[in-house]
């Protein structure tokens, strides 16, 4: 999902800080008031983000015959939501524009909105329509993952769409071009990315279920229901 | 007595599955390089921009690893710092349940 450095101009860099920047001081601004607000919240933010660094540091071959990476966003996005999200991947694009090239300073603006804000909050948003459904947490948590990472791909092309359309049929035939490069590549990884999040989702609930009532992620019946299905 | 572990059955079948498909695919698609998508996705804006790749020079100047074995032990680094955070703080979390 890396825009790699001097690939995008620099107008086109402009405008993806400009988003990027309030959401992520919106984020910080987050991350301070749930911090104060419980300390306990600093190990889950321990584990969702070690996700992040994790899962983005590995390239994995997929069907298409090229590599692509997971997002680890699923578990933060979940439990902390878009904005804190946005900062954890901040911090680990910032890492990998200055010391493995991929990415740059002056694309990172865009980098963060794919990576860090729009997959975060597409998956953000199922997350708010199936919490209070019936729906299984580890089917939740499965969707909000996938989602994220397949999204995060998906902002990838439209913002190379938006800045390279295509001689003929302009931005969506691009879009499209670009979409089968990412997205498709993205599809098998996103799926597993997904099944194995949820496992982690298990494991949190086991060891530290309090935490996820007290910050309200999930209600104490479909965590105590979880504990006790599969 | 109830089967505890569908979730890590279905989480070694996803990951065996993956690694079948990548054999498959390693084995049968000619040209399969497994390039990275990144540098799949520059090669395309070179084409749609018909700019030459070696054209694009980086707006902001950017320290390169020297060599894929720099790179890779730097990418191992970040793993590394994502596996202390959440093996630590599984294990902070263990110790607190005991402690309980």
């Amino acid at each position: 999902m890396h825009i790699m450095e001097g690939f995008l101009p620099w107008q086109w860099c402009l405008v993806w800080w400009i988003v990027a920047l309030p959401c992520l001081m919106l984020g910080i601004y987050q991350l301070k008031r749930v911090l104060a607000a419980d300390r306990e919240a600093l190990p889950l933010l321990g584990v969702t983000g070690g996700f992040i660094f994790i899962l983005s540091s590995l390239k994995l071959p997929s069907v298409t015959g090229s590599c692509s990476h997971p997002t680890g966003t699923g578990l933060s996005t979940i439990s902390f939501g878009p904005w804190i999200t946005a900062v954890v991947c901040a911090i680990v694009l910032l890492f990998q524009s200055l010391f493995l090239a991929h990415g740059g300073l002056s694309v990172l603006g865009a980098n963060i909105v794919s990576m860090g804000i729009v997959g975060p909050l597409v998956g953000y948003t199922f997350y708010r329509l199936l919490r209070d459904t019936s729906v299984n947490i580890y089917i939740t948590v499965f969707l909000v993952t996938a989602l994220a990472d397949i999204f995060t791909y998906v902002t990838t092309s439209l913002e190379l769409a938006l800045a390279y359309p295509a001689e003929s049929g302009g931005f969506v035939s691009s879009f499209i071009l670009f979409l089968g490069i990412f997205a498709v590549t993205q599809v098998p990884l996103a799926i597993v990315e997904g099944i194995v999040l949820a496992l982690v989702f298990k494991y949190i609930i086991a060891l530290k279920p309090d935490i996820l009532i007290r910050l309200k992620i999930f209600s104490e019946e479909k965590i105590n229901a979880a504990r006790n299905e599969i | 007595m109830k089967f505890k572990y569908t979730l890590e059955v279905l989480t070694v079948i996803a990951i065996v599955a993956f690694c079948v498909v990548f054999l498959y695919t390693s084995l049968t698609m000619s040209g399969a390089e497994f390039a990275g998508s990144d540098n799949v996705g520059s090669g395309l804006i070179a084409k749609l921009s018909r700019t030459p790749l070696e054209n694009f020079k980086p707006l902001i100047t950017q320290w390169k690893p020297p060599s894929g074995e720099i790179e890779s032990s730097l990418f191992a680094f970040q793993a590394a710092v994502g596996g202390i955070l959440v093996g630590g703080v599984f294990g902070y979390w263990i110790g607190q349940k005991k402690k309980a």
